[in-house]
């Protein structure tokens, strides 16, 4: 049930109508190229998009080994899957990590970061329900942790960009709280622009009836600040240092 | 709502032109905002020209305020179908009793706060420990002015004015650290200090860069990951913006988030983009089970009215008219008395809080135009001014008077002041300065504010605008169009 409609909403819009100069509603939805999509034009924009990702692919990749890089990055890769195991081990090992968090999601199952972890000395804890005893634990575990490791839903070319949904599985925290953390990419959920994310996005809300993820976020680089003397210095509140583990 | 001292413009003008401190950070920050901002967009990121995208966002933007109701009324459902709660606030207090009612119902004593302009203009913080909870600013430069007990300097980077040694001596004095000189170990001590709030604080209070009507998604820009943080930790998050602040649909973020990051810091892209629709699934690991969004007014209605300063309602505050402005370089933002500085600070200020107080502000530019010129949104700032300037001139209507007919009478004196020199200089305070040429070998020589004396003593100004001063002068301001 959604939430009641506020009591001052329709006084509100009809000042605002108002002061535009009108005194009844639009009767219909005003023209605006983005919005007016439906859902079947939608798709076939989509199909585009997609047709392009797949044939741009190499070079998407190309380029966001550029631009993360630019962004401060460290991008390893691309590795085959089963090799992605060890890359993750050494840059826990290289950075002297001990208490290591993850989420819970697919990528886990073709790249056995814990195996590769274990054999280092290393257990990764699961932050995720049923695994960890609820939400403090949760946040306490993530906010003691060295390193946090995550899957993307998508990596953006164009930007050096991870795209973390926070979902089941994956808690917000994994990738925020501890001071290092590493994500893995694999090869076909790199896009070449934020446009065709946003694409994607779109039909998704379209096909599910109004539904969208209710946390999305673009992790561009390491967390930093300028804000003493415009000097910028990394590890603010989110990670200083970050890794994008690429997979074939 | 936070107090207005706008009408001190020239008393606080003078007294920042005399602090060295504040002079060697305008020099030194705005040089490198303004730098930075023209290697990115030098820089090429997608089919589409800086300056096509900067006319498609412009476009976007009216087109979305011109329509403000119904995106207003399709934002409200698509949050509310999100499972999140919508408010409309008409003013500063109508907010600060929103966001307390919330804070009393989840019985919050602490709110940690990303950066939120308004909730500056709201005066939110005093409110809250008035209520008896602590509110804590978690953007660095914000948590340090808040310790310092003032207003932001700058939209971007609100303690800009302050140096390490400044930093070090706040940090000692409140949270007894040992005094350094070492910046990234004053962003340690407060990354130690902000986690202890991160864990602990019930509530979370953000601003929203955008907010995209069709998918009810406030979107939240950040560099440092405490926007993630306030949206991640406490139970209960509110959002507050300004009713201006939608896009129609998601698919227009992509131009507006390549345009903000690279106008705001010269960045490709910021280290963090949050994009929250409603509180968290059931499913979901973590994040607030309340969402809250507060739509504000708090005088926009009166920009919203006057069909040229409208026009104002586009901005995304991404402060560039701030860092190529030669009055704000000298003055910086404190001056202006409110929340907004600059340009922008100065075409608002009045309309949004009383013209009386703010009279002075739309003299506070010499109309060179380069606050035009980098505007993300063109939006024509000088043209605004001058409008301002205009209403002033003629007694400063009501806004309710600015029908048809005052419309062509602003027209007309506008026309013809830009179509003779003399009779803008009349028009305007400045006038008797700007008889002395100004831009030479493309410096500006002389700044025309009378305000303070020995203003360009020290330093030549660059000619920011990419046309000299008389050309655009004489084709007529608004009309020059963009060279830039
Ligand atoms: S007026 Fe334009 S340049 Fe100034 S802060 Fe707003 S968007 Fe940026």
């Amino acid at each position: 049930m959604p939430a009641e409609e506020h009591p001052n909403k329709a006084a509100f819009l009809q000042r605002v109508r108002e002061a535009l100069g009108r005194s009844e509603p639009l009767l219909h939805m005003p023209d605006h190229p983005t919005l007016k999509a439906a859902l079947p034009r939608q798709e076939e924009k989509v199909r585009t998009v997609r047709a392009r990702v797949e044939v741009s692919r190499a070079r998407n990749i190309k380029r966001l080994v550029e631009t993360a890089t630019a962004a401060s990055w460290y991008v390893h890769g691309p590795v085959a899957a089963e090799d992605a195991a060890d890359v993750v081990a050494e840059i826990a090992t290289g950075l002297r990590a001990r208490r290591v968090v993850r989420s819970s999601e697919d990528i886990f199952r073709r790249v056995n970061v814990d195996g590769a972890l274990r054999r280092n000395g290393i257990s990764a804890t699961v932050l995720a329900s049923g695994r960890s005893r609820g939400r403090s634990t949760l946040k306490g575990l993530a906010f003691e942790a060295d390193l946090g490791i995550t899957g993307v839903t998508y990596a953006i070319a164009e930007t050096g960009t991870c795209v973390v949904t926070p979902r089941k599985g994956v808690a917000r925290i994994t990738s925020l709280a501890p001071p290092a953390y590493v994500a893995l990419v694999e090869a076909d959920q790199v896009l070449g622009s934020m446009d065709d994310y946003f694409a994607l996005t779109r039909l998704a809300h379209q096909k599910s009836r109004g539904r969208v993820p209710t946390y999305v976020n673009f992790i561009s680089g390491p967390s930093r600040t300028a804000d003493i003397e415009q000097t910028l210095t990394i590890g603010v509140h989110g990670p200083g240092v970050v890794h994008m583990v690429l997979i074939e | 709502m936070a107090k207005v001292k706008s009408a001190e413009f020239q008393k606080a003008s003078a007294r920042a032109v005399r602090d060295e401190g504040i002079q060697h950070a305008l020099t030194h920050v705005m040089d490198h905002f303004t730098e930075a901002r023209a290697e990115a967009i030098a820089t090429d990121y997608s089919d589409e020209s800086w300056e096509a995208m900067r006319t498609r966002a412009a476009a976007i933007k009216a087109h979305t305020i011109g329509s403000l109701d119904y995106y207003l009324d399709l934002a409200d459902k698509s949050v509310r179908r999100n499972g999140g709660h919508v408010h409309f606030a008409d003013d500063a207090a109508a907010a600060t009793q929103i966001v307390i009612d919330i804070a009393k119902r989840h019985g919050v004593k602490r709110a940690i706060k990303s950066k939120s302009m308004v909730s500056e203009e709201m005066g939110l913080n005093d409110a809250l420990e008035r209520a008896g909870i602590e509110p804590v600013e978690t953007d660095l430069g914000e948590y340090i002015i808040q310790l310092a007990g003032e207003t932001p300097f700058h939209i971007i980077a609100p303690a800009m004015h302050k140096t390490r040694g400044e930093v070090s001596d706040l940090f000692h004095d409140w949270l007894k650290s040992a005094p350094t000189s070492d910046i990234a170990r004053l962003c340690s001590i407060a990354r130690e200090a902000l986690r202890e709030k991160f864990e602990t604080a019930e509530m979370g209070i953000t601003g929203a860069n955008f907010v995209v009507a069709e998918t009810g998604t406030v979107v939240i820009v950040t560099n440092e990951g405490n926007g993630r943080m306030t949206t991640s930790t406490p139970r209960v998050h509110v959002a507050i913006c300004g009713m201006e602040k939608l896009l129609p649909a998601i698919e227009d973020l992509a131009l507006f988030l390549r345009l903000l990051p690279r106008s705001a810091t010269g960045q490709r892209a910021t280290s963090y983009t949050s994009f929250i629709s409603g509180p968290r699934a059931a499913s979901d690991e973590d994040g607030p089970e309340e969402f809250h969004l507060i739509f504000v007014d708090n005088g926009r209605l009166n920009l919203l009215k006057d069909e040229v300063l409208r026009e104002a309602l586009s901005c995304i505050r991404c402060g560039a008219c701030l860092n190529h402005c030669p009055v704000y370089r000298k003055v910086g933002g404190h001056a202006y008395g409110w929340v907004y500085s600059g340009p922008i600070g100065a075409v608002v200020t009045g309309p949004m809080t009383g013209m009386k107080q703010a009279a002075d502000l739309p003299y506070a530019s010499t109309l060179c135009g380069a606050c035009r010129d980098v505007c993300p949104v063109k939006i024509d700032l000088p043209k605004l001014l001058l409008h301002l300037r205009h209403r002033h001139a003629e007694g400063s209507p009501r806004d309710e008077r600015t029908g048809t007919w005052m419309e062509r009478l602003y027209m007309r004196r506008w026309h013809d002041a830009v179509k003779t020199r003399g009779a803008l200089e009349r028009s305007t305070r400045l006038g008797r300065l700007l008889q002395k040429p100004l831009v030479r070998r493309g410096k500006l020589r002389s700044l025309p504010l009378p305000l303070v004396s020995g203003w360009t003593k020290d330093r030549d100004f660059p000619a920011l605008a990419p046309k000299p001063f008389r050309q655009i002068w004489r084709e007529g301001l608004g009309e020059g169009g963009d060279a830039g």
